[in-house]
């Protein structure tokens, strides 16, 4: 017994060799494979979620993304919608756009961008909208985080 | 020195110039495939020789693990050199790509920020739940991806274990370097119960980062970011941030482990080193003490830098599971009583071929892990010295 038991332990101690041979070599393969994984994608509350419709204008493109709502299990009763604003050719243009982000056909805010200054505003102009919560200038144009409120939640 | 290499097992390469010239043999040729690319181009005279001088000294360091029959000494110069290259590289690349070390709102809402490995011990409950992963950085592609952090750190983990934590993790060599400083500890007898700190942080760190879907040791405590990137000072609650996480690195990192000569942060602070500790259960190699050859001197306790041997070492004649398997007990042990050990095989048996068999793996992974960072820090060295710019 003591035998088969060490000759086990050798096998699986070349086993872990083994691994470690493979796992360089394999890297990218074994990357791609893990990335195909259900589970593999980036947080809505992190990556803002997807994007729910895009608008072309001459000088600009604004994607609007689905409302988040993250929690660890259900949804949480506030969250926030992404906006993002990419200028043509990187050139930094003023906005002011009316966003429509549930597609309800009534305007839920008024955004207003002023790169020369660095400044975002933002209007409300529906109960469930809020602040904005997080914003940035990026490369070629703006990002926008608005607070929501979940009224599926409250009800 | 002729003395101690008589009292070794039989079989042993430790003073045995031409049997550890033979097993360095297919390191030397895997090394070079790894450290070459599989096709070597030396146009480039810089290229050439950083490469030369990462590939000698690894060869070189191998050799010298083998023929002393000393495991730690060895190990710690390129896990100490990888630390310190990996900071020097990734701050270059941060300045290169964004003028400074810090990191913006932009570029966390655009989930533009490099996956570190400590963020898998807060990943794992908000995966399970959501179907997602709770940090803001590439899934493939980019600087660090975390599909790639992801199978480098479990498949190390199948291959060594928590011997991760002292061959693989580039935050480490940094407290293995100031744990040498000091030839002797100031502050000794360090109560071993420090161990289980690292569980309650990886208890506590796994359930708020899950409530709060954003990786809270990142956000908030994380030492490392004094030698990689941190968010920029913006508001009062990013000037709390970065006074915790500097003094956090000053303390834990810096001041009690030139005072203890012990990995403290790893051992109190660390949830992905409490994380690690499970996998030395599914791995092959432990740390055994044989009985018959030990004489309990306690060289071994005071040598450990995580805790992981104590008293009750020597009743279980084991380290305790959170042993990142670095040698340095089996380094300072004058009986040669404690030694790597593969689980099912006798104590006292085969010794020198389960040494050979785990340091040959273990420093693989090192060396492939680390030649990337070590030989691109090398170059950009010799290109400063030569040109007067490191880009």
């Amino acid at each position: 017994m003591k035998k088969i038991f060490t000759v086990l332990g050798f096998i699986w101690a070349a086993i872990c060799l083994l691994i470690v041979l493979t796992m360089f070599p394999g890297l990218d393969s074994f990357s791609k494979q893990m990335a195909k994984l259900p589970f593999m994608k980036i947080n809505p509350s992190l990556s803002g979620g997807d994007v729910a419709k895009t608008i072309e204008y001459e000088s600009y493109t604004v994607n609007i993304h689905k409302p988040v709502f993250a929690a660890l299990i259900g949804e949480s009763s506030r969250g926030f919608v992404q906006v993002e604003w990419i200028w043509k050719d990187s050139i930094p243009v003023p906005v002011y756009d009316s966003v429509d982000f549930n597609m309800d056909l009534t305007t839920d805010f008024i955004i207003e961008i002023d790169p020369l200054n660095d400044t975002i505003k933002i209007v409300s102009l529906q109960n469930n909208v809020g602040e904005i919560e997080a914003s940035a200038r990026t490369g070629n144009g703006w990002i926008a985080r608005i607070g929501l409120i979940n009224e599926a939640k409250l009800e | 020195m002729k003395t101690e290499l008589a009292k070794l097992p039989p079989y042993n390469t430790a003073g045995h110039l031409w049997k550890s010239l033979l097993f360095c043999l297919p390191m030397f040729l895997i090394l070079f495939m790894f450290l070459s690319g599989g096709r070597p181009d030396f146009s480039d005279i810089k290229f050439t020789v950083s490469f030369l001088i990462v590939f000698i000294l690894f060869n070189y360091l191998f050799f010298k693990i083998l023929y002393t029959g000393k495991t730690d000494r060895y190990r710690s110069v390129i896990f100490i050199l990888y630390a310190v290259f990996l900071s020097f590289i990734f701050i270059l690349n941060m300045f290169e790509t964004r003028d400074a070390m810090t990191f913006n709102s932009a570029d966390m809402l655009q989930c533009n920020i490099p996956f570190c490995h400590l963020v898998i011990s807060m990943i794992l409950i908000p995966a399970a739940l959501t179907n997602s992963i709770i940090f803001p950085g590439n899934i493939m592609g980019g600087f660090a991806p975390i599909t790639s952090m992801i199978v480098i750190w479990g498949l190390s983990s199948l291959a060594i274990g928590k011997g991760f934590c002292s061959w693989g993790c580039f935050y480490g060599g940094w407290e293995d370097g100031f744990s040498r400083i000091r030839k002797k500890a100031k502050l000794k007898n360090v109560n071993s119960l420090f161990r289980w700190f690292a569980f309650a942080v990886l208890l506590l760190v796994a359930i708020s980062s899950a409530v709060m879907l954003s990786p809270t040791y990142c956000d908030w405590i994380c030492p490392f970011k004094a030698v990689t990137e941190f968010e920029q000072v913006t508001s009062a609650e990013t000037l709390i941030k970065t006074i915790i996480f500097s003094s956090l690195f000053a303390g834990l990192v810096v001041i009690l482990p030139v005072l203890t000569k012990k990995r403290m942060q790893c051992t109190t602070l660390c949830p992905l080193g409490a994380l690690n500790s499970f996998t030395n259960k599914i791995n092959a190699f432990d740390i055994r003490i044989n009985h018959e050859q030990c004489t309990q001197c306690r060289n071994c306790i005071n040598a450990c830098p995580t805790l992981s041997l104590d008293e009750s070492s020597y009743k279980t004649g084991r380290a305790h599971f959170t042993c990142c398997k670095c040698g340095k007990c089996v380094d300072v042990c004058t009986k040669h009583a404690i030694n790597y050990h593969i689980k099912g095989v006798p104590v006292n048996k085969a010794q020198s071929a389960t040494r050979i068999l785990f340091v040959f793996s273990a420093f693989l992974f090192l060396a492939i892990f680390a030649s990337g960072s070590i030989q691109m820090g090398v170059y950009k060295i010799i290109n400063l010295i030569t040109t007067g710019s490191l880009s």
